[in-house]
């Protein structure tokens, strides 16, 4: 489904991504973790093209991400993105965030996008919150109607960016709730994040990121359990 | 002098005020709506990636902001005829205002759209939107209801800069306090109606400014 | 023809820099006593005293409500009527002093009113009376806040300077009308005046821009 091949980013001097090659299948869950400055987060940024990368080949789809002619407007149509700031749009109500790309982008009717704006909204929880403004929203309640909003374009992907970092200690629990359901259904998902419990529960595999590399890939039980790397035990030892 | 504030004079010569006070909401309505517009292509060019394009557009503001209205309301009055080009006084007056304040609106956009978190531009890029859906549904009205207080300032500044057109004889209030003045000598009762004519436009322009500020109350997410 | 009208231009040109002296004289004499009076202005309208506010806010209100061209031609033909007879030079510089006078109020009220009050309630717990508050605590913090605008309200100030011309100041303005008559070339003529005013006025605005970076980067560093 999506696959980076010998992929190499620079910011300036820094060597941000260093000869990444990871496949991802449909259908699976994989978390990314690793410490800050690991370039967890700028991988999936040039998934959907939000970073460019200097060498390699990003392919999402059979659809090539780092040919700069491709027409990104159709691949970032199936995949779906959450940021850890949220990024709601604060003058438009809840329902308005969610449809606004379905009308303009997927060119579905108004209405109908309303009627699937609802139902997508009332799945995460908020389905009495739709005529609502960010503001009026916890912190919560925002990334979940952030979630909603990537859902609504039917994507392939669903790719997320440290959702709960951002979030108080009581409020993750209800984001994490979303994303193991969505994880059931089979959603295919990358998500970056510190949550070692949800990758226990949903993660098919685990990667574990360092200075730009991947240093470790391995699923969740064996590696919680069984790290092989130096680097990925120090990690361990830290979080958990 | 006070003690002989000729009240009848004034409403003699009311119709010319009321003529005038006409005049003046017309020409600053017109030089507004041009000016906003103006702005907005201005801002736009800006902003451009294309370097040619936001320097043309950064010489036109810059030229104006460090320039006086006088100066250029003259440049073109006795500029534009020597090119052969011959207009009557009212559209070289709107048109140097609208070209004024065309510069100012465009700073004032530029500042709107640039507070906008870039976050919430990479969340419009994610989901697709091309350039012109995110300026029309996610920046545009963002940056416009961000600075409606500015906006409406500038409005207030045009009206006022509006009297100098008085000095390339176009008749509007300024005009009118200047006729009262030399026709029959009386300073006093000329401009100070004048200037409650503006003030009446002032205070309106205010209200408004409290006004829409309430009804447009900017919700920020937190 | 137009070779014939520029080196015409060229020997007008001591006329011009002698208009350049007027605006400089103009605009400084106002600049520095509008400072003055206006922070002494703007300390009042942060004061406790209801009424002093209420005073000097009616009075900037007034003049920031009426155009400058109008205040002028008030000061110039009205202040005669009440004995007090005055040339055009000395009306130019009471009404921009005027004029300066009260932006700079504003400007420097809301520097004041940015300080946060917890200075002013940490200054009375340590017994600091309200003289020494301001001198020490609020002032010093105030002028952090209120530089950049300061410089900003000057640029505005030279550039209003313009208007003066409209009673026979011979500053550049009045010097361009005057060189137009004989040399009908608008775009020449007043293409020099606004280099002139670009001059004086560019760097200032500059200056402004930089001191509001500074001013922003030393308040995140605290």
């Amino acid at each position: 489904m999506i696959s980076f091949k010998n992929v190499n980013k620079w910011f300036g001097d820094l060597h941000v991504l260093n000869n990444i090659n990871l496949e991802v299948e449909k259908g699976e869950v994989m978390v990314v973790c690793g410490p800050s400055g690991s370039g967890k987060s700028t991988l999936i940024r040039c998934i959907n093209r939000l970073e460019p990368i200097q060498e390699g080949e990003i392919i999402v789809d059979d659809m090539k991400v780092h040919d700069k002619k491709t027409n990104m407007t159709q691949i970032r149509a199936e995949i779906g993105f959450v940021f850890q700031q949220f990024n709601l749009y604060p003058h438009m109500t809840a329902l308005e965030n969610v449809t606004i790309a379905p009308v303009k982008v997927r060119k579905i009717r108004k209405t109908e996008a309303q009627e699937l704006g609802k139902e997508i909204l009332k799945r995460v929880g908020l389905g009495d919150k739709i005529q609502h403004h960010p503001a009026q929203l916890s912190g919560g309640q925002q990334q979940r109607v952030a979630i909603a909003r990537g859902l609504c374009m039917r994507p392939k992907i669903m790719l997320f960016d440290e959702p709960t970092s951002a979030l108080d200690p009581e409020m993750i629990g209800e984001v994490l709730d979303v994303m193991v359901d969505l994880a059931k259904e089979g959603m295919t998902m990358i998500v970056v994040t510190h949550e070692m419990g949800f990758a226990r529960e949903v993660a098919k595999r685990v990667v574990f990121m360092d200075d730009g590399q991947i240093v470790e890939v391995a699923p969740p039980k064996e590696f919680f359990t069984n790290p092989k790397s130096e680097r990925s035990k120090v990690f361990l030892n830290a979080i958990l | 002098m006070l003690e002989t504030f000729n009240f009848r004079v004034i409403l003699e010569y009311m119709p010319l005020y009321m003529q005038c006070f006409a005049a003046t909401l017309w020409l600053s309505a017109v030089s507004l709506i041009g000016a906003l517009s103006v702005g907005i292509i201005a801002c736009a060019m800006r902003l451009s990636a294309f370097r040619v394009v936001s320097s043309i557009s950064g010489v036109y503001i810059e030229s104006i902001r460090s320039t006086p209205l006088l100066a250029q309301l003259y440049f073109f009055y006795f500029g534009l005829p020597s090119l052969g080009i011959m207009l009557p006084e009212w559209v070289t007056g709107v048109f140097a205002l609208t070209l004024n304040s065309g510069a100012y609106y465009a700073e004032i956009v530029r500042s709107g759209i640039q507070a906008i978190p870039n976050g919430q531009i990479e969340a419009g890029i994610a989901s697709g939107l091309n350039y012109f859906q995110r300026m029309r549904y996610i920046i545009l009205p963002q940056a416009l209801g961000m600075t409606i207080r500015p906006m409406l300032g500038q409005a207030i500044v045009l009206v006022k800069d509006s009297s100098l057109l008085s000095l390339i004889s176009i008749m509007e209030l300024t005009r009118a306090g200047q006729l009262l003045t030399s026709d029959r000598f009386m300073p006093a009762e000329g401009f100070l109606t004048t200037a409650a004519f503006y003030l009446i436009i002032y205070y309106m322009l205010k209200g408004f400014s409290s006004w829409s500020e309430k009804r447009l109350i900017f919700r920020e997410a937190h | 023809m137009w070779g014939f009208y520029f080196s015409e231009l060229v020997r007008s040109l001591p006329f011009f820099i002698k208009g350049l002296w007027m605006t400089v004289a103009v605009s400084g004499l106002s600049l520095i006593m509008g400072t003055i009076i206006g922070f002494i202005w703007g300390i009042m309208r942060t004061s406790k005293n209801k009424v002093l506010r209420y005073l000097i806010g009616a009075w900037v209100d007034l003049i920031r409500g009426t155009p400058f061209l109008v205040q002028v031609f008030i000061v110039f033909f009205i202040l005669p009527g009440i004995g007090i007879e005055l040339e055009a030079f000395p009306a130019a510089v009471i009404a921009l002093t005027n004029l300066a006078a009260c932006f700079i109020c504003e400007i420097v009220a809301g520097g004041i009113l940015a300080v946060s009050s917890g200075q002013r309630e940490a200054a009375t717990a340590s017994g600091l009376s309200a003289y020494q508050q301001l001198r020490y605590i609020i002032l010093p913090q105030a002028l952090r806040t209120i530089l950049p605008p300061l410089v900003g309200q000057y640029v505005l100030l030279v550039k209003d300077s313009s208007v003066v011309s409209a009673i026979g100041v011979v500053d550049v303005t009045r010097v361009g009308w005057l060189t137009v008559q004989r040399i009908p070339e608008g775009i020449m003529v007043f293409g020099l005046v606004g280099i002139l005013y670009f001059v004086i006025c560019y760097p200032l605005i500059n200056l402004s821009n930089t001191l509001e970076r500074r001013m922003t980067v030393a308040a995140t560093k605290l």
